[in-house]
């Protein structure tokens, strides 16, 4: 039936391997991306790394908690104070030299929306390219293309970066999700990123309502059937707080469990302010789907 | 009759694929496998595997271990019937030490009275002129609170008993066990011992103990029976 409603749908893939710098991520391995912000004004802990000290001391954290990239960034996604392209590359770039320097292994991503800071952020050791608003700067993938790095493919809808969404309505909002982030996976391998590089995220939130993230959450097997690698950004967001009730920092046992159905329904890469509890929930559940054994299993087997 | 014999406990983690990441307890698969490898050096015309499981009878010598009635999401073997778990673990003891001979496979249950599983051992060292019978056995489960059956303190002299038959060799002594104080004390090798003690009636081999510990409240014995030579 739901083949015969929609024969021109995107045709079901298998899942291959992942590679962002010098890893190669294979479709049963569930990748923490940690959030290190280079801001004094995001949503959740405003502020919190900042300063830059201690904004390393919370890299050597999350790595220590099972982190496998490292997504900074410099301009929070909600509007406020002005932050230039200068500027953000005055937040990020010397601190990814700096998280490179002490682990030549870690994935960097950069999150940004900006070419010149892509770029920027390449030449400091960057492997990822997040672009979470959707390919606002169509110039962000050439970017990807000449450094080899990766790069992340969101659907924001019809918002421009920064901006909240007002009244915005699909018909479809999957639809429309699988529609723009696959256009811009193609427009990538156009200008010549290698496809085992890109990821499609869904973007929970951005240019979205409540109602349409839960719908995304709900048929995310929709993104895994077309084989690319979906990233899913869940983490403390206001779909959560709007669905509990609850303010950023009690956000946490929502993120997870949202984080669980993702990871249930084949989502790969998961973009987290709390790696550890992440950690513990992307592996039981990658344990249930039967992709990785159990730690240590005595139980019943003496 | 019998030119060696070994004996290992059956639990379902010697299957390195049940444990998990963790192998858990490498070194009773090391000394189960050197205990198969000895086994092997005897030279025997077949190797015969007995184990405690119901009902008693003799298996397919083709057919092997399955896993899935353990971890479902693994696999069993392909068609065949699925041997108990003992005789499959015992099996795959071969298999990892390159044996292709003859196997005579057979279970015991633990219903049956020492001297019938004396006389099952007695018929299996008859069935070539040169036997090498592994045994799957293990001791008591309730040596400690954590145990699979929680304490039981009479679990002490147990398997000390059993221990000290197989060091000492005087295997008569394993068809003196109490059957009911076995099931008690969930000492499901009872009735395999048994066999051992049958199968060598009264003849001496020397013994090697290669492991004996109960890492989960599980008694497990590992040892080689044999002409010393062969250790």
């Amino acid at each position: 039936m739901a083949d015969d409603a929609a024969p021109s749908g995107p045709a079901r893939r298998a899942q291959g391997v992942l590679r962002l710098g010098r890893h190669a991520f294979p479709p049963e391995r569930p990748v923490i991306m940690g959030i290190v912000n280079r801001t004094p004004d995001s949503f959740f802990r405003p502020g919190l790394t900042w300063d830059e000290s201690a904004a390393m001391d919370r890299v050597h954290q999350i790595i220590a908690e099972g982190a496998d990239i490292i997504d900074v960034g410099g301009v929070p996604a909600a509007p406020g104070a002005d932050v230039d392209a200068e500027e953000e590359i005055l937040r990020i770039a010397a601190f990814i030299a700096l998280i490179r320097t002490a682990y030549p292994d870690i994935v960097i991503s950069v999150d940004t929306w900006r070419h010149e800071v892509g770029l920027a952020a390449c030449e400091a050791g960057a492997d990822l390219i997040n672009d979470s608003w959707g390919g606002f700067d169509e110039r962000l993938a050439e970017v990807a293309a000449e450094f080899g790095t990766g790069l992340v493919c969101a659907h924001a809808g019809p918002q421009r970066p920064r901006t909240r969404p007002f009244r915005v309505a699909y018909s479809d909002v999957m639809a429309d999700v699988l529609d723009q982030t696959l256009r811009l996976a193609r427009r990538a391998i156009a200008v010549g990123v290698r496809p085992d590089r890109i990821s499609i995220d869904a973007a929970h939130d951005f240019g979205k309502n409540t109602w349409h993230s839960l719908e995304i959450t709900r048929r995310l097997n929709e993104m895994t059937e077309t084989g690319w690698p979906v990233l899913v950004s869940l983490s403390n967001k206001d779909f959560v707080g709007e669905t509990l009730n609850l303010p950023p920092e009690q956000r946490l046992a929502g993120t997870l469990a949202a984080t669980s159905i993702c990871a249930w329904q084949g989502a790969r890469i998961f973009r987290v302010h709390q790696v550890a509890e992440s950690r513990q929930v992307v592996d039981m559940v990658s344990a249930i789907r039967g992709d990785r054994p159990p730690a240590r299993a005595i139980r019943g087997l003496a | 009759m019998i030119t060696a014999a070994a004996l290992c406990p059956a639990p379902p983690l010697l299957a390195r694929e049940l444990t998990g990441a963790d192998p858990v307890v490498p070194e009773l698969r090391q000394a189960c496998l050197d205990a198969g490898a000895a086994l092997l050096r005897s030279q025997p015309g077949v190797v015969a595997v007995v184990g405690a499981a119901k009902p008693t009878r003799a298996w397919d010598g083709e057919a092997r271990l399955d896993l899935s009635a353990y971890a479902p999401g693994l696999t069993g073997p392909a068609g065949g019937p699925a041997l108990p778990l003992p005789l499959g673990l015992g099996g795959r003891l071969l298999d990892q030490a390159g044996y292709c001979g003859p196997r005579l496979l057979h279970s015991v249950g633990d219903d049956e009275p020492a001297q019938t599983c004396a006389a099952l051992g007695a018929q299996l060292a008859a069935a070539d002129a040169r036997v090498a019978l592994l045994v799957m056995a293990d001791g008591c489960a309730r040596r400690g609170i954590k145990a699979p059956g929680y304490l039981d303190e009479r679990c002490a002299d147990f398997d000390a008993e059993v221990e000290r038959a197989v060091r000492s060799g005087e295997l008569g002594a394993l068809l003196a066990l109490d059957a009911e104080l076995a099931r008690d004390l969930m000492a499901t090798g009872r009735p395999a011992w048994q066999v051992l003690a049958g199968a060598l009636n009264g003849q001496r081999l020397t013994t090697d103990i290669r492991y004996s510990d109960d890492p989960f409240g599980v008694a497990y014995l590992v040892a080689s029976l044999g002409d010393a030579a062969d250790h």
